[in-house]
C-alpha cells in the first residue's frame, strides 16, 4: 500500500470531519465524514464554495476562517456555544433524543507560505454523546437544586409547625392545668369571701355595742369606773383597733374579690366557661367593649376608630372576642405613659376580617414579643397584671381559626392585628364536639 | 530568586518574548481595529503557592489551554470583566452578551493572544508547540497540595485595548523538563 492510498483510507474511516478552503472558502479537499452528510452532491463538492454549500452558517464560518488567515492562528468552536455550525443530522437517529450533532470545530492554518496563509483546515468532531450526556447531568443538578430548595422549604415549614404545636400543647397543657387549679380555688374563696361579709357585718355590730356600753358609762358619771374604762382602752389600744379593723376587714375583700377576678380569666382561659356561638356584627362589640373600658382610656388616650361599611357578619362568640378587645384595649391603655393614641381599625376581604388595634405606647422590647402570648408573663407591676391577658386572647383568636400578629417598635408602640376567617358554623361544630367532650367540671 | 535563569539568558529570553508579543499585539489590533499597548514581559520562576496566589482576583475571567511540542506547558489568560462588552462589540457580538457569548467572547479572545504570544516565541527560538483548544478556568477550587512540580519558569505579558478600559494578561507557564529544552536553545543562540 502506497503512503497515499494509506492517507486516503485513513481520513476515509476518521471519525472527523475534515475539510480543506483556501482564500476564496473554495472545497481544496473534503473527507468522506463530509461527503457522506452533503444531502445534495451535485457531482463533484471540490472548487466549490464552502459557504454555498453550508449557507446558514456561512457568516460564522467566514468569520472563523477569516481570523485564521489573518491572524496565522488557530480557532476553535465549541459545542456550548455553537452547538450545530454544520446541520449535520445526528449521529445516533434511532435511539438519541437530539436531532442535530453536536460539534466541536478547529480552524487552523494548513499551507503557510512565506508567513501568508493559504490553506485552512476545518476539522469537525462528532460530540454528541458528549453533550448530551454533560446536559443530562446539568439538568439532573438543577432537579436536585430544585428538590433541595423544596425540600429546604418544607423544613421550614415543619420547623415552624412543631413550634406552633408546642405553642398549643402548652397551652392546652396550662388550661387544664387553670381549670382544676380555677376550680379548687373557686370553693375556698367563696366561704372565705362569705365569712368575711359576715365578719364585717359582726364588727360592725360589735361595735355599735361598745359604743353603747360606753355612753352607759358616761351617764353613770361616777369617777372610779370612769378611771377603769379608760385604762382599759387605753391598755388594748382601743382607737387603733377600731379605726384599723374596718379597714382590715375590707383590703381583705378587695384582695378576694382580685383573686375570683382571677379565678374568672383562668377559667376564661380554659374555656371552662363556654359561651354560645352566633353571627355578630364585630363593630358593635368593639363599641360595647369601648364603654366598659373608657374608665381606664379617657385619661391616657384619644380614640380614633376607623370601621370599613358594610362589613359582613361573623360567625364567633361575640362574648370571648369583646374579652379580648378588651384585653387589648387595657393594655394599650397602660402601655401609653403620659397621653397618646389609640388606633383601631376593621376592614375585611372575602375571605378575612382585619381588627388592628395599634397604640402610641411603649412598645415591646423584641426579647419579650416571643414570650407575650406565653401565660403568666407579664411586664406589668405586681398586681395590675395576670399575665394571662394575651394568652387568653391567643386561645380565643386560635378557637376562631384566626390569627393574632404583633408589629411593635419599643417607645414607638405597638400594633396588634387579628385576622379572623369567615367561616360557616360547620366549620367548627368538630372543635366544639371535642371542647364538649373535654369539659369536666 | 530566578534562580533557573542566569542574568543573561534573562536578558535573551526578554528580548525574545518581546519581539512575539509585539506580534501578539499586532493580531489582535488588527482583529479589532482598535490601539493596543503591552507590558514589558516578566520572567519569573514560581512556586505552586506563588502561582495559586496570581489566580485570586475577582474582577478577572481565567482560561486554560495546554501547548504540546518540543516545549510544553499551559498558557493562563487572565482577562479583566471591565470592558469586556467594548471588545465584544468590535469583535461582532451581539450585546448583551449571555453567559454563552461571553464564554464564546473568552475563549476567542484568549486564543487569538495565547496563539500569537506562543506562535511568535515558539518561531524564534526555532522549537515547535501546538495549542490545545481553550477552556475556561475556575481557580477558586485548586490545592496547592494537588501539585507535582516544585517550581516553574512563567513569562507574563499584559495586553491593553485602553480605549475600552480592557486589560488582559496572558501567562505562559512552562513544564519543568521543558524549561532545560528551553534553556538549551537559548544557550545555542547565545553561543
Amino acid at each position: 500500500m502506497s503512503h497515499q492510498v494509506l492517507l486516503q483510507k485513513l481520513t476515509s474511516r476518521l471519525p472527523l470531519g475534515i475539510c480543506v478552503v483556501n482564500k476564496e472558502y473554495q472545497i481544496v479537499y473534503l473527507n468522506d465524514f463530509f461527503t457522506d452528510r452533503l444531502r445534495h452532491v451535485g457531482g463533484d463538492v471540490y472548487n466549490k464554495n464552502l459557504l454555498d454549500l453550508y449557507p446558514e452558517a456561512a457568516k460564522y464560518l467566514a468569520k472563523k476562517i477569516n481570523s485564521v488567515f489573518v491572524l496565522n492562528n488557530a480557532s476553535f468552536s465549541y459545542w456550548e456555544h455553537k452547538p450545530h455550525v454544520f446541520n449535520f443530522s445526528s449521529s445516533r437517529p434511532i435511539t438519541g433524543e437530539e436531532t442535530l450533532m453536536y460539534q466541536n470545530i478547529e480552524f487552523f492554518p494548513l499551507d503557510i507560505l512565506h508567513d501568508s496563509v493559504e490553506t485552512v483546515c476545518v476539522v469537525v468532531q462528532d460530540v454528541t454523546e458528549l453533550a448530551s450526556y454533560y446536559r443530562a447531568q446539568r439538568a439532573l443538578s438543577e432537579e436536585l437544586e430544585q428538590e433541595h430548595k423544596a425540600l429546604t422549604e418544607l423544613n421550614k415549614k415543619l420547623e415552624a409547625a412543631q413550634n406552633q404545636l408546642l405553642q398549643s400543647e402548652k397551652m392546652a397543657a396550662i388550661g387544664q392545668l387553670a381549670a382544676g387549679v380555677a376550680h379548687e380555688i373557686n370553693n375556698p374563696v367563696g366561704f372565705v369571701s362569705s365569712n368575711l361579709q359576715s365578719l364585717q357585718d359582726y364588727n360592725a355590730k360589735l361595735f355599735k355595742m361598745i359604743h353603747f356600753y360606753r355612753k352607759l358609762i358616761q351617764k353613770i358619771n361616777n369617777p372610779t369606773y370612769l378611771a377603769l374604762e379608760k385604762d382599759m382602752l387605753q391598755r388594748q389600744q382601743y382607737v387603733f383597733v377600731s379605726s384599723d379593723l374596718p379597714e382590715l376587714i375590707r383590703e381583705s375583700i378587695d384582695g378576694l374579690e382580685r383573686v375570683a377576678v382571677i379565678v374568672k380569666n383562668l377559667k376564661l382561659f380554659s374555656h371552662v366557661d363556654n359561651s354560645e356561638w352566633q353571627f355578630a356584627d364585630i363593630v358593635e362589640g368593639l363599641e360595647n367593649t369601648l364603654k366598659i373600658a373608657v374608665n381606664q382610656i379617657k385619661y391616657k388616650a384619644t380614640m380614633h376608630c376607623n370601621y370599613q361599611e358594610n362589613l359582613p357578619k361573623l360567625y364567633c362568640q361575640p362574648m370571648q372576642l369583646n374579652q379580648v378587645f378588651l384585653n387589648l384595649l387595657v393594655n394599650s391603655a397602660q402601655a401609653i405613659e403620659n397621653k397618646g393614641d389609640i388606633f383601631i381599625d376593621v376592614s375585611a376581604t372575602k375571605e378575612m376580617l382585619y381588627v388592628a388595634i395599634r397604640d402610641t405606647g411603649s412598645g415591646i422590647a423584641p426579647d419579650n414579643l416571643r414570650k407575650i402570648f406565653e401565660p403568666f408573663f407579664t411586664t406589668k407591676p405586681v398586681g395590675q397584671g395576670t399575665g394571662l391577658g394575651l394568652s387568653l386572647s391567643y386561645s380565643i383568636i386560635k378557637k376562631h381559626k384566626g390569627e393574632i400578629l404583633v408589629e411593635s417598635t419599643l417607645n414607638e408602640g405597638s400594633c396588634f392585628t387579628l385576622q379572623l376567617p369567615f367561616l360557616a358554623p360547620e366549620d367548627y361544630q368538630l372543635d366544639q364536639a371535642a371542647d364538649a367532650a373535654s369539659f369536666q367540671p | 530568586m530566578n534562580t533557573l535563569l542566569s542574568e543573561e539568558q534573562r536578558d535573551a529570553l526578554q528580548e525574545l518574548m518581546n519581539i512575539s508579543m509585539g506580534q501578539a499585539a499586532n493580531a489582535l489590533a488588527r482583529l479589532i481595529s482598535a490601539k493596543i499597548t503591552l507590558s514589558i514581559p516578566k520572567i519569573s520562576a514560581v512556586t505552586p503557592h506563588k502561582f495559586l496566589a496570581m489566580l485570586t482576583k475577582r474582577t478577572v475571567w481565567y482560561t486554560r489551554q495546554s501547548f504540546l511540542g518540543a516545549i510544553k506547558g499551559e498558557v493562563v489568560a487572565i482577562l479583566s470583566k471591565d470592558g469586556c462588552d467594548a471588545i465584544a462589540l468590535l469583535m461582532d457580538y451581539d450585546l448583551p452578551l449571555t453567559q454563552d457569548t461571553l464564554n464564546e467572547l473568552l475563549l476567542e479572545l484568549a486564543n487569538i493572544l495565547a496563539g500569537a504570544c506562543l506562535a511568535g516565541f515558539a518561531e524564534q527560538l526555532s522549537l515547535k508547540a501546538k495549542l490545545s483548544m481553550p477552556t475556561i478556568f475556575m481557580p477558586a477550587a485548586l490545592r496547592v497540595e494537588q501539585y507535582r512540580w516544585a517550581s516553574t519558569l512563567i513569562m507574563e505579558v499584559e495586553f491593553k485595548v485602553e480605549a475600552s478600559h480592557f486589560d488582559s494578561k496572558i501567562v505562559i507557564c512552562l513544564e519543568e523538563a521543558s524549561v532545560q529544552t528551553l534553556l538549551a536553545t537559548l544557550q545555542q543562540l547565545l553561543e
